[in-house]
């Protein structure tokens, strides 16, 4: 009769109980697997079903294993989107006022109509950068001072919960400054003749799209991850 | 109580040179004469763990049975921590020592 192969068995659920972040499910699964076979053929003496039992026994329950794995990776991802809001926002605001130099070096004035709307616009863009800059200052201080857990259990889940929705709130006004940013300029490149000096606009006006949608990519990626280990880990 | 020492008992395996998940495991047997009974699938978090604190290097190698398997060694950050977790243990050590020494002597003579 053929063994059951208990190793393969062992790991897939331990890949299953990693779902959450997949490249580290990948890697900790070869390294279990090499660890489980070279245990296995330290006895090679032993009847092979038994041998494979022993292995996963001294290894310890796969859900716990993939616990702390968790909670590390929940962790590392938290303080990268912190990381990246940081870096957004001074993004933002050196291509914000790249293009703003751009304009008065060039004389670039514009008509009456779009130096009102322009004004309504800044207004906008001061108050939505303030907004975002002090609501990312007390995330970046909350999640500075956080510790990591052991494991990944329901008070650590709140905790990441949180550390990721001040990342998404602060994360609103400087979309919303974007999308600000986006109209004055396409009002403007429509009204004025497409020459190579709207170059600038465009790419500037390009990298902030960029840099929020990376933020947004981000922060989407570590709520889905901190979702999946949510129903996991705590469900 | 040993959890809490588990990178420290982590990084002393690697002392001795760089190795893979079950050769620290089976070091850390034999250098306490198997006196510490972890599950062995808790030492693989932690090596995860130190490698992104910046204590651990790794690199994926090909085993003699032809399976990938990755390879940890002390980075110099690495080597400097445990330097530094081996002088706080061994305070606490002498510490703990010279006090059970003193409870002794404080049975022997009571304040009065």
């Amino acid at each position: 009769m053929r063994q059951p192969d208990l190793i393969s068995d062992y790991l897939d659920r331990l890949t299953r109980a990693l779902s959450f972040d997949t490249p580290l499910a990948r890697r900790v699964r070869q390294e279990v697997e090499d660890h489980l076979s070279e245990a296995v053929a330290a006895e090679p003496e032993e009847d092979p079903g038994a041998a494979q039992l022993r292995a996963i026994r001294n290894f310890g329950d796969p859900r716990a294993i993939a616990s702390e794995y968790a909670a590390q990776s929940l962790f590392w991802q938290t303080r990268r989107v912190g990381i990246v809001a940081v870096v957004v926002a001074a993004g933002i605001l050196v291509t914000m006022n790249a293009r703003g130099a751009w304009y008065g070096w060039t004389q670039w004035g514009g008509s009456a109509e779009l130096a009102a709307l322009r004004r309504i616009g800044l207004t906008i863009d001061l108050y939505a950068y303030a907004i975002a800059l002090a609501i990312g200052l007390v995330g970046w201080a909350y999640i500075g001072t956080r510790r990591r857990a052991a494991s990944f259990d329901a008070p650590y889940r709140d905790q990441v919960k949180r550390c990721l929705l001040l990342c998404a709130v602060a994360a609103l006004p400087l979309i919303a400054t974007v999308a600000t940013d986006s109209v004055l300029t396409a009002l403007r490149l429509f009204e004025s003749e497409l020459r190579l000096m709207a170059l600038v606009p465009i790419v500037t006006m390009a990298g902030e799209i960029a840099f929020a949608a990376l933020l947004v990519a981000q922060l989407r990626k570590a709520m889905q991850r901190t979702a999946l280990a949510s129903s996991l880990f705590c469900g | 109580m040993l959890k809490g020492h588990l990178d420290m008992i982590v990084l002393a395996a690697l002392s001795s040179g760089p190795a893979h998940g079950y050769a620290i495991i089976q070091e850390i047997h034999r250098r306490t004469g198997g006196t510490f009974e972890l599950p062995e699938g808790t030492v693989y978090p932690a090596l995860h763990r130190l490698e992104q604190a910046g204590l651990l290097g790794s690199e994926w190698t090909t085993g003699e049975a032809g399976r990938r398997r990755r390879v940890y060694s002390l980075t110099t950050r690495g080597i400097r921590n445990l330097a530094d977790q081996t002088a706080v243990w061994q305070r606490f050590r002498d510490a703990i020592g010279g006090l059970l020494g003193e409870r002794g002597d404080a049975t022997a003579r009571p304040h009065l």
